[in-house]
């Protein structure tokens, strides 16, 4: 008896949240977007510590050296200097804190601002629906940038002009998403089960509705992240966003055109960086959808 | 993502010229006889009396002519539309005219013109751009066909120079009729070149007039044809100067200059220029910036700038520091006795603290031009502690952000439309014109003393007294000339002025 008890293989049980860690390494996507954007937000977070110099101080008599492998270039600037000698490598790191801090910033109020209206629009339906909806319709109607560019003309620019006029402006996807999101929860079982409880209508909509669309949020959130960072950098290129000094990476491209014919690299670190945030963020984003999503399940 | 198309399609597209485009080029310019001239901005209007740009005044000289010419390599000054002047008295100018000279709709140039032009740009209600070219005329009369008396307000030694710069002469029929639109629509004048097409804004074709006078002072222009095409990105006048596009660009920033240099099939010519870069400071009452209204705020700016290095590094050969607000050429421009700001951030700082701004202040910077010197100035300011919001703009927009007090800083140059006298720059930016942001009514006593006294003497100290009282105040940032850098296909001759006048109709094939 003993010897057969024992030759019964056991198989433990996974806990939900080893499912569900799994289930992410599963997604290569995934787990390559978020290693590269973990990379990206340590070098940002740590850029006072990595940065090889000041990313302010000028230094004119040392202008325009090109990166180390380069001959010219050495590994005192390990990414060259530019126009106004300044070090690139550290206006590069010091950059991914304002790319991110758009993104994240940004990310915040719209989300806020589009959560509360889909929610309400989505769970209270009919006259307050039709108000959303047609809030949104008039969001939609006005082109982002264009709007972005006249309000950052008019009041100058700045980060945190740059900063409230997108979060302002960019909160129609979130409110659209979580408003469909909503109706579906709403009709759900334990919504009704929560109403004849006798819970509240803040207690349902923050207890049972919210947590159950926490996921398209966060996918919605990451697609918003990225394209905030995309149009900053827009809006500093063409001189309306963030201001010089501060090391932008819309704004290194835009000062690197000027030497786009000779010195590439101005132009393209920036714009690698740009482009691999971006691209780790969407990728990250994708991936996470795939896990959430019953249909992505394999 | 279309931003990041766009980095992606013009890495591309440089690398593309760089590797096919060089040596294929540059024979179009002189097998057509034409030079391909972009500039980045477009002039407001053509009529020279209507822009401030040196585009206008470039295509003013070549469109009209002047009373007096004066010779840019000798600065001998030539008679051109008079053959003949004197000074009757303190006020008044006489002068004789040159007959057989037509417009280039045929009419006849006489005392009429002249009469008719003087005194339409002497009325203040005819709003010429920059009245200081104007202002000092009183009017002009006829004695006869061919001759004519110009009074000036008040005794004005630089009268000449002005005559022989800003001071075009229009066909007083034609503009009668069409007036300063009409001129601006369809340009007449009596220059070497006429205008044959223009697109506001766009391009502006000026051809050689086969019937200009022979005895002019400018000589007979070789090149058949002039075309001006306005393009506001450096970035493709170089692309189209490399791939052969275009014949002729100037204002090249150093940088771009010395890459270019390495190209087969251009030239580059530099020089000094009679512009100047300054900063103005907004003092007056009601100025946005309060903190500029104190002299030791203004002392901390300027000591907090490196002009020796910048101009060393960045702005290029040929340009030097200044210590007032003029061009040393210009006569009574001086910097003796004037306070001299060194570079020196610490003091920068200290004065700062002392002022009540430890923790620094903010302030707005407007500027037009040179961006990467604007940014370097911004960045020194940065170090002692100023932060600045960097608003750039057209120069139009630029001026009237001026002209409406709403300006803090400003990052500005002048040119003094090539006038050699200090009369066309000091006493733009601070005698009370509508640029003038610090109006003191000292400094625009004693520039009006300079600007009306027949006496050279009294001339040059009343200027050196203007000047010093600005720089010891701090008024503005005095920083440097601005030299020219002209990138040119590599079988053009021509030669680079300090007055930042390409001269077309002097220029030929090698």
């Amino acid at each position: 008896m003993t010897d057969i008890a024992l030759s019964v293989p056991t198989i433990p049980e996974p806990s939900p949240t080893m499912r569900l860690v799994r289930r992410f390494l599963g997604q290569k996507a995934f787990v390559i977007g978020a290693g590269i954007l973990a990379v990206i937000v340590a070098l940002a977070i740590l850029a006072p510590l990595l940065a090889p110099h000041d990313p302010y101080t000028q230094n004119l008599a040392l202008r325009n050296v090109p990166p180390f492998w380069y001959q010219k270039g050495s590994w005192l600037h390990p990414l060259g200097t530019d126009q106004l000698g300044r070090d690139y490598l550290s206006r590069v790191l010091y950059g991914a804190r304002i790319s991110l801090l758009i993104g994240v910033s940004v990310v915040l109020i719209s989300g806020i601002i589009g959560t509360t209206l889909g929610l309400l629009a989505g769970y209270f339906g009919g006259k307050v629906d039709m108000a959303v909806t047609f809030l949104v319709t008039t969001r939609l109607s006005m082109p982002v940038i264009l709007v972005a560019l006249a309000v950052v003309a008019m009041v100058g620019g700045s980060l945190w002009v740059v900063i409230l006029v997108l979060g302002l402006l960019k909160w129609d996807r979130f409110a659209v998403v979580m408003r469909s999101a909503t109706q579906q929860v709403r009709s759900l079982d334990y919504v009704a089960a929560a109403e004849a409880a006798g819970a509240s209508t803040t207690r349902i909509i923050v207890r049972e509705v919210l947590p159950n669309i926490v996921p398209h949020l966060i996918v919605v959130a990451t697609l918003e992240a990225a394209s905030a960072i995309l149009l900053e950098a827009a809006l500093s290129f063409l001189g309306l966003g963030v201001q010089p000094p501060l090391p932008s990476w819309g704004l290194m491209i835009s000062e690197a055109k000027a030497y786009m014919f000779f010195s590439f690299w101005l132009i393209a670190i920036p714009g690698s960086a740009l482009a691999l945030l971006i691209f780790a963020i969407n990728l990250a984003g994708d991936g996470l959808r795939d896990v959430i999503s019953p249909e992505g399940r394999a | 993502m279309s931003l990041l198309r766009k980095v992606a399609t013009l890495s591309l597209a440089s690398t593309a010229l760089l590797t096919g485009v060089f040596g294929s080029a540059a024979l179009a310019g002189k097998s057509d006889n034409t030079i391909r001239f972009a500039y980045d901005q477009a002039p407001e209007s053509v009529d020279p009396y209507f822009n401030n740009v040196r585009i206008g005044v470039i295509i003013g000289q070549h469109v009209w002519d002047t009373l007096v010419y004066r010779d840019p390599n000798t600065n001998e000054y030539k008679g051109q539309l008079a053959t003949a002047w004197r000074q009757i008295d303190d006020r008044t100018l006489e002068f004789d005219l040159r007959q057989g000279v037509k417009f280039h709709n045929g009419e006849e140039f006489d005392a009429d013109d002249v009469v008719y032009t003087m005194n339409f740009i002497s009325k203040p209600e005819n709003k010429v751009v920059t009245q200081a070219n104007v202002s000092w005329v009183e009017k002009a009369e006829k004695l006869d066909k061919y001759k004519v008396r110009i009074t000036t307000k008040q005794p004005f030694p630089a009268a000449i120079e002005y005559l022989s710069g800003p001071v075009v002469i229009h066909p007083n029929e034609y503009y009668e009729k069409v007036g300063p639109k009409g001129q601006n629509d369809k340009p007449v004048g009596s220059g070497p070149y006429k205008v044959t097409n223009y697109v506001p804004g766009k391009s502006i074709t000026l051809e050689k007039n086969p019937d200009y006078f022979k005895d002019s002072p400018k000589p007979q222009p070789k090149i058949a044809k002039i075309d001006i095409r306005f393009i506001p990105d450096r970035q493709t006048q170089m692309a189209e100067a490399i791939s052969g596009g275009v014949d002729f660009i100037m204002h090249v920033p150093k940088d771009q200059a010395e890459q270019l240099e390495a190209v087969p099939t251009l030239q580059v010519v530099s020089g000094e220029t009679m512009r100047i870069v300054f900063m103005q400071m907004n003092t007056l009452e009601n100025t946005p910036a309060p903190a500029l209204r104190d002299e030791r705020v203004r002392k901390a700016i300027i000591h907090a700038i490196d002009r020796e290095s910048m101009v060393k590094s960045i702005v290029g050969a040929g340009s030097r520091v200044l210590n007032t607000i003029c061009f040393p050429s210009q006569f009574g421009c001086t910097d003796e006795g004037a306070t001299k700001y060194a570079y020196d951030p610490a003091k920068s700082k200290e004065l700062l603290k002392e002022a009540g701004f430890a923790n620094g202040l903010e302030l707005d910077i407007v500027a037009y031009r040179e961006r990467n010197q604007t940014e370097a100035l911004i960045g020194y300011l940065q170090a002692v502690g100023i932060k600045t919001n960097l608003r750039f703009l057209q120069y139009a927009a630029m001026r009237e952000s001026i002209a409406a007090g709403k300006a803090n800083l400003t990052h500005q140059t002048w040119g003094s439309f090539s006038v050699n006298d200090t009369s066309a720059a000091t006493s733009n930016y601070f005698g009370f014109r509508s640029e003038d942001i610090t109006r003191d009514p000292q400094v625009r006593d004693l520039l009006t003393k300079g600007d009306t006294s027949i006496d050279p003497e009294v001339r040059k100290a009343s200027y050196r007294e203007a000047l010093k009282i600005i720089a010891d105040k701090a008024y503005a940032v005095p920083l440097y000339s601005l030299p020219v850098y002209y990138v040119a296909t590599s079988d053009l001759t021509f030669k680079a002025y300090p007055d930042e006048m390409p001269r077309f109709w002097e220029m030929s094939w090698k």
